[in-house]
């Protein structure tokens, strides 16, 4: 790894922290939006000037799930391929720069159209609901600006891989890389029904849209869109974190082979996410159930390796029985506590994900707020916390900063507040769920309904979780702001692990993108072929549009 | 007394630092609760459905 960057190029850094200004303004905006949802929902507060609950509940999901996720990512994945296959080109870091102007135009679009309440379509943007055409058009934006990004990470690997012949490429480069590509076979999915559906539909230059087939190419983006939140979180957990603790990477070629299974399986799977979707056959349904399921073996690979990791490192300092080696971990460090909470709560979120794969259980739990209160374990914590703890060493690094004690201590105190507020709100979540509760739904009693009853504690336990995440937040923000502008000046180490000498050199084949990418798109042919077809041939006819909000 | 010493010598000495059992405990321990929530909910449908 002879392009190692021990610190990224100021220019890098610069590009890297204007993806992180927008990816904060959106985490304070949408967790404002977050916190009132929780009120609005427990009954005891009405939103003022005529504000709709669908209004911010599509602030607060286009917000966090879309643009917070994406400019983060984005921004994470270049100061990684910057810091290990050396500083971006000149003409790299521009395309860099038109990918985020472009994502940021489109990203404010959509923001206005949905301010003018004229795009409460929440964020999957589900037909029939029908939004400003606007809203569609800045959002294509914001995909088309992230291929433009993604662009300067595959250009600098190319590069890199030119420089370097036979040479495996550094491993946090190659992930960056494999989870561009994973996004730029993803989105397609979502191009495809935006632009041949939604905005001629929108414009009125079409009356009526197939539901089925948009929905389809929604979810053929909208699962792998989870893993492309993920695998940023994975890159931290595989290659920072044992850096952070002072211990080698457990294994480059199970790290490296685990993202390519994503690859595979994270995309022929979307059904599992229609299972109650009258219109596709059962059989494609239970075909797709099964490719879901093969995605448990790189995850279980993954809390594998990363127990290895921590087992080896305890025991280096001499911890002995079962257990002893949890105790040797520095919990005092908040670049490592936050991502491990994020860690822990990938266990529950796991389960909850096995659940809603399985078509019969889906029934218990399709549409209720379980899933809400999954996807705040899955992506709300265990991603979203690590994407803090990242902050605490990267955001220091690029403006040439330190993170003090104090902003450790405060770190960790965030880190704890979120846990526990998050327990709270996911926990309650999940239990009305269970009991019913419907999710996307403002405070209502349903006409005196006995079940809707059992629901009001849950949801009064939710809005006590959502003020505690609520001050998380400011703490989080806080910490942004001193680590962008008033912490002492200093260096602060990005952590990049090295693998263990006693591991052997990883296989070239991991590179070797004509067979992962030829082996995605059969996977992707056999398991969407027939059935879009077959929803095509017998469309029902279309549905106009509505305007519900 | 000197017997006692030596067996408490020999026993830190078996612990081998590069041992993986906690992992392959903790492996353990998350496919079990992986299992236990599938079965809580499946037995939820069996009642509900
Ligand atoms: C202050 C912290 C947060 C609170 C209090 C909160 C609260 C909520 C609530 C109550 C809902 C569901 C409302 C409903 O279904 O009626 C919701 C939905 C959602 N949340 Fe959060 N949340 C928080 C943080 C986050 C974060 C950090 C993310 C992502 C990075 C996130 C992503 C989402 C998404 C994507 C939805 C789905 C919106 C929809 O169904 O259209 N939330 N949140
Ligand atoms: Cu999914």
């Amino acid at each position: 790894m002879n392009t190692l960057n021990a610190k990224i190029d100021p220019r890098d850094g610069k590009l890297v922290m204007a993806h992180f200004y927008v990816a904060f303004i959106a985490l304070a905006v949408g967790g404002l939006a977050g916190l009132l949802q929780t009120l609005v929902r427990s009954g005891k507060f009405v939103l003022p000037a005529g504000i709709g609950y669908y209004q911010i509940l599509t602030v607060h999901g286009v917000v966090l799930g879309l643009v917070l996720t994406t400019f983060f990512i984005m921004g994470f994945q270049i100061a990684a391929t910057s810091r290990t296959s050396g500083t971006l080109s000149n003409l790299q870091r521009k395309l860099g720069w038109i990918g985020f102007w472009l994502m940021t135009a489109g990203t404010l679009m959509a923001a206005t159209m949905i301010l003018l309440n004229k795009a409460s379509v929440l964020y999957t943007f589900y037909a029939p609901l029908q939004a400003h055409f606007i809203y569609y058009l800045g959002l294509t934006l914001v995909v088309v600006g992230s291929w433009v990004d993604g662009a300067a990470v595959l250009g600098k690997y190319i590069s890199w891989r030119k420089q370097n012949p036979g040479q495996p490429s550094p491993l946090i480069t190659f992930m960056a890389v494999v989870n561009t590509m994973l996004w730029i076979v993803a989105t397609i999915g979502v191009a495809a029904t935006v632009l041949f559906q939604l905005l001629p539909w929108s414009l009125g230059i079409v009356d009526r849209v197939d539901v089925l087939v948009s929905r389809t190419l929604f979810w053929y983006f909208g699962h792998p869109l989870v893993y492309f939140w993920l695998l940023p979180a994975y890159m931290a957990w595989y290659v920072v974190i044992p850096k952070v603790i002072g211990a080698k990477i457990f294994s480059d070629s199970l790290a490296r082979l685990s993202f390519i299974l994503f690859l595979l399986f994270s995309i022929p799977v979307g059904f599992h996410h229609q299972l109650m979707e009258p219109g596709i056959d059962p059989a494609w349904k239970f075909l797709q159930v099964i490719l879901t399921f093969l995605v448990v073996i790189p995850s279980l690979m993954t809390a594998f390796s990363l127990f290895a990791t921590f087992e080896s490192y305890g025991r280096s300092k001499g911890a002995t029985g079962l257990f002893g080696w949890f105790k040797k971990l520095p919990w005092g460090d908040a670049r490592f506590t936050v991502p491990f909470i994020g860690m822990l709560s990938f266990i529950p979120a796991g389960a909850g994900g096995l659940v809603n794969a399985s078509h019969q259980l889906n029934q218990v739990i399709h549409n209720t707020i379980w899933v809400t209160g999954h996807f705040h374990l899955t992506l709300a914590t265990a991603v979203v916390l690590t994407f803090f703890g990242i902050s605490y060493w990267l955001v220091p690094h690029v403006t040439g900063r330190v993170l003090t004690k104090a902003m450790n201590k405060l770190a960790i105190y965030q880190g704890v507040l979120w846990a526990i507020g998050m327990t709270f709100m996911s926990g309650a979540m999940h239990a009305a769920g269970l009991l019913g509760a419907p999710r996307r739904s403002s405070f209502s009693e349903y006409g005196g309904a006995a079940q809707a009853t059992e629901w009001i504690p849950y949801q009064i336990a939710q809005a006590v979780g959502g003020t505690i995440l609520f001050v998380a937040i400011i703490l989080m923000l806080y910490i942004f702001v001193n680590l962008a502008f008033f912490a002492p000046k200093g260096e602060e180490e990005f952590p990049i692990g090295e693998v263990s000498d006693k591991a052997e050199k990883s296989p070239m084949v991991f590179e070797n993108w004509k067979l992962w990418l030829g082996i995605t798109a059969l996977l992707i042919l056999f398991a969407y072929t027939i059935p879009f077809i077959d929803m095509i041939q017998n469309a029902p006819i279309g549905s106009k549009g509505y305007k519900l909000w | 007394m000197a017997k006692m010493e030596l067996n408490r010598k020999t026993k830190t000495e078996i612990e081998d630092s590069s041992s993986l059992k906690g992992t392959l405990a903790s492996v353990f321990l998350l496919g079990f609760f992986l299992i236990v929530t599938w079965v809580s909910v499946y037995f939820l449908f069996l009642d509900r459905f």
